[in-house]
């Protein structure tokens, strides 16, 4: 297991491989389907291309909206998906830096 | 009176933001230099407005206060009273 | 209430700039029209080909990319300082616009504000 924060985030993103996302994922009782897989690929790509997590939540749900239209890009389809802060637990599942402005 | 705005600036003459706020100050702009801004009023830049002031206290601190008109010279009160009828302020 | 955010710092010197790109994004996320302006040698921003990991850093030129999807209306860079630091269009990111700093430029915007 690489070496995580105390939050649960991945210290190296680089480090991060899928079996790490199950594992984070059953940390916070979420068991990954396909329309997980497909968030936590659209930020891999998101922090390979921008070198940045989604700052915040709002952002977050932003850039979803974005790449997939509102059907996914709205806080209760993201919500549902990734529980509490959607933006923070995505980015844990998917071994990105901490959104610097979630609480 | 309205509409126009108020650039305030407090970077000497060499600093890099003081050059771009003349750069970006309109004709019918107002400009009040404090703080290290007022080191300008030695030699006025050419695009200064006519509107222009400089803050007593920053000016009589640096021994500049009577290098220019005591019409160019205003309090705190003055540089509020010019702040709240500005349409827009600039702090640069 | 549109915004306009001046960046003249330099990146990696500081985090001034990262701050102001900050609050874009900040003012983005709540759908607030803001535009960056580049000026001086806040230019340098903008350059392609950026490799910050070898000052430890992210690059900038990357995370500046990111801002049409959050929602920042429009990056613009100084033509003077672009001259200075030897910019040209295919040099800068793409979607730039180069334009030159005067009241017609600032009196578009409500706010207009600085990076530190």
């Amino acid at each position: 297991m690489p070496e995580r924060n105390s939050e649960g985030f991945l210290e190296k993103p680089e480090h991060w491989y899928p079996e790490i996302a199950e594992f984070i994922a059953r940390e916070d009782g979420i068991s990954l389907s396909e329309n997980h897989w497909e968030i936590i690929k659209f930020l891999r790509d998101f922090y390979r291309d921008y070198q940045v997590s989604p700052p915040s939540n709002r952002l977050f749900v932003k850039a979803v909206r974005e790449r997939f239209g509102e059907d996914k890009g709205n806080s209760i389809y993201l919500m549902q998906l990734f529980p509490g802060t959607p933006a923070k637990t995505a980015c844990r599942i998917a071994g990105l830096p901490r959104p610097t402005n979630c609480l | 009176m309205p509409d126009r705005t108020l650039h305030i600036l407090n970077k000497p003459p060499e600093h890099y933001r003081h050059h771009l706020c003349l750069e970006a100050i309109g004709p019918e702009d107002g400009l009040v230099f404090i703080e290290n801004g007022v080191l300008a009023v030695v030699q006025l830049p050419t695009s200064a407005p006519d509107r222009w002031y400089a803050l007593a206290p920053d000016l009589e601190a640096r021994g500049l206060i009577g290098q220019i008109g005591e019409d160019r010279v205003i309090s705190f009160d003055d540089m509020v009273e010019l702040t709240a009828t500005a349409g827009k302020v600039i702090s640069w | 209430m549109s915004t306009l955010i001046i960046i003249d710092q330099p990146p990696y010197g500081s985090w001034e700039g990262r701050e102001a790109l900050d609050m874009a994004f900040s003012l983005a996320a709540f759908d607030q029209p803001v535009t960056l302006m580049f000026c001086g040698a806040g230019v340098n921003w903008l350059r392609k080909g950026q490799n910050a990991g070898k000052v430890g850093q992210k690059s900038v030129e990357r995370n500046l990319a990111a801002a049409p999807i959050f929602g920042v209306e429009a990056l613009l860079a100084c033509t003077e300082a672009c001259n200075r630091y030897g910019l040209t269009q295919t040099d800068l990111l793409d979607g730039v616009t180069v334009t030159a700093v005067g009241p017609e430029l600032t009196s578009r915007y409500d706010h207009v504000t600085f990076a530190g």
